[in-house]
């Protein structure tokens, strides 16, 4: 029956997806909390004396006006700055979709039954996509919380665009998961392949935004990271043609998942 | 009648690797299954068992030839063959967290007919003695291999394809199973099992396939496989093997693997027994015991070339 494997997977997921979203929505209200300990002047004065290399390196990057607001702290300090951390999510999802069930052997039961690959793929990465969604909602929840537990009076509506902006990062991330998975067959391998990809994404945008008008700097456009960077988004909203990136090639990689897992020997 | 097979296997080949890595696991296979019969596949492990079911699932794809059932494409069909088939692995493996019920409940819901489907699951469990409300992972080996019969079995399929079904159940649930088998024949539905417990392939199997080194060695009859012409004679005398009795016996053209232990002799009959009961005639006979070939004898006699008859 179609939807009978987003619904199930859904219900095998939504206490993993509460256990992200509320440590993840935690550690937002935290650095929510912390705004009214700065005095984002100081911050602005003590930061302009350092180096742009090291700059980048906190994460701040370019975005000293920015982060010198309540908003630009939260943005930069906590959506930029764990961009890795919320990498690890989707890739623990993108497992998922096929290779720990390939590995342990329920794939064969599930795939004996009158569902077709493509359906159990579609439908898994449905259902993880909902589970992205509940995870940023929580988040956001928290940003929330942390604003009215700390009167902290930030504008939590120029943090929504911030904090959405992950769900296409985050799809993205498990596209990528899933298309390494379908190729290379054993989890442990996709699992290294996948973390190396992740890992090497984040050092590409660090070093780009640290070797700012230098031949290094092209490096960072490589790196899937660059394209959220939260004081942008704080900036100027959505980056319409970035999240059509994201959603472009998590489409490809869908398609290409897809393509390769049909037509290969499971479980071998 | 290859076109009313419910499993149809023509020249199906499947190699693992390439080059000087190629492992050979089928080797141009072909045979039928009718309906209506319980076939058991038989074959030491690596003969290429699961290798046959995993094709016939469409979980692999052969590298050469092609399987059908009910006369549909293994691989371009596979949905619709799904549909009417229930699978036991060999190696079970299901979610961990989940309860027996909310297995049956979520397969179920992939077959559709969630209500019919469960209500006979929940039969099959009780009459398995399987407690379903228990979480996967509290199953014993023995208890999660019931309830991958429970969900082979559930929406009463007209084929059922079982890896080594009995692995891990007890005597009392493997007398359950065996009637299960045969309840399901009596309405005309097919079983497909592979085992190396050859007693039990042949309490419940109409034919039975020797399958060796991805080469299928045989197809008969579980009776034909078992009208052999020998028979293991067993004489135990009071005064020991009297030598002139030993020698004799040896010298018999019908007796074969002679052996002599204290006062018991055990010997391999192939012929008429006239000859025998006059050579041991010669000394005091207090027990004679024929014991027919089991099926094991007749597959190491396949193993070994000799083939049955032998």
């Amino acid at each position: 029956m179609t939807g009978a494997v987003f619904i199930e997977i859904f219900k095998q997921t939504w206490k993993q997806m509460l256990a992200w979203g509320i440590g993840l929505a935690a550690l937002a209200m935290l650095v929510v909390l912390m705004v009214p300990l700065f005095d984002m002047q100081d911050m602005k004065s003590l930061l302009e004396s350092f180096p742009p290399f090291i700059l980048a390196m906190i994460g701040v990057g370019r975005d000293l006006e920015v982060f010198a607001t309540n908003e630009g702290f939260v943005a930069i300090g906590f959506f930029g700055k764990s961009a890795l951390i919320f990498a690890v999510y989707p890739v623990v999802m993108g497992m998922r979709i096929t290779a720990e069930e390939e590995d342990n052997g329920i794939m064969d039961v599930l795939l004996s039954l009158p569902v077709s690959r493509a359906q159990v793929l579609v439908e898994k990465f449905l259902a993880y996509c909902v589970s992205i969604f509940g995870v940023v909602a929580l988040i956001y929840l928290g940003v929330g919380i942390g604003d009215s537990l700390g009167n902290v009076g930030l504008d939590v509506g120029r943090l929504t665009e911030v904090t959405f902006y992950l769900i296409p990062l985050m799809i993205f991330v498990m596209a990528a998961t899933m298309l390494v998975a379908a190729v290379a067959r054993r989890r442990m391998v996709a699992l290294g392949v996948i973390t190396a990809f992740v890992v090497a994404s984040f050092s590409l945008q660090t070093i780009g935004l640290a070797a700012e008008g230098t031949v290094a700097e092209p490096l960072g456009t490589v790196s899937f990271f660059s394209y959220y960077n939260a004081g942008d988004i704080l900036r100027e909203g959505f980056i319409w043609p970035h999240i059509a990136g994201y959603v472009a090639l998590s489409l490809v990689m869908l398609a290409v998942s897809l393509y390769r897992y049909e037509r290969r020997d499971v479980g071998v | 009648m290859a076109a009313s097979s419910v499993i149809d296997i023509k020249g199906l080949s499947k190699i693992y690797g390439s080059g000087s890595k190629a492992t050979v696991a089928l080797d141009k296979l072909t045979l039928q299954v009718q309906p209506g019969e319980i076939f058991g596949y038989l074959g030491p492990n690596g003969a290429g068992k699961t290798t046959t079911i995993r094709v016939l699932l469409d979980l692999i794809r052969p590298s050469n030839g092609s399987a059908s059932i009910f006369g549909l494409d293994a691989r371009q069909q596979s949905v619709e063959i799904h549909q009417r088939i229930g699978f036991l692995p060999g190696e079970l493996s299901l979610w961990q967290g989940r309860s027996g019920a909310q297995v049956i409940h979520y397969i179920a819901s992939v077959r559709g007919d969630i209500k019919s489907v469960v209500k006979q699951a929940e039969e099959l469990a009780a009459r398995l003695k399987l407690d379903i409300s228990k979480k996967v992972r509290d199953l014993s080996s023995g208890n999660k291999r019931k309830l991958g019969l429970v969900i082979a079995m559930m929406h009463s399929p007209d084929l059922l394809i079982l890896d080594e079904p009995t692995n891990g159940l007890d005597p009392l649930v493997q007398q359950t199973f065996h009637e299960l088998m045969n309840e399901f024949r009596d309405k005309g539905k097919t079983v497909f099992l592979s085992s190396h417990v050859l007693s039990e392939v042949q309490a419940i199997c109409n034919r039975v396939g020797i399958l060796r080194d991805g080469d299928l060695k045989a197809v008969q009859s579980v009776e034909a496989l078992t009208d052999v012409k020998f028979r293991w004679v067993h004489v135990q005398f009071r005064d020991g093997v009297p030598a002139e009795v030993a020698q004799g016996l040896r010298n018999l053209p019908a007796v074969s693997e002679f052996n002599a232990d204290g006062s018991h002799a055990r010997m391999r009959l192939q012929g008429d027994f006239d000859p025998l009961l006059r050579t041991i005639a010669a000394g005091y006979v207090e027990q004679l015991h024929v014991e027919e070939p089991t099926l094991e004898d007749i597959f190491l006699a396949y193993y070994s070339g000799e083939g049955a008859g032998a």
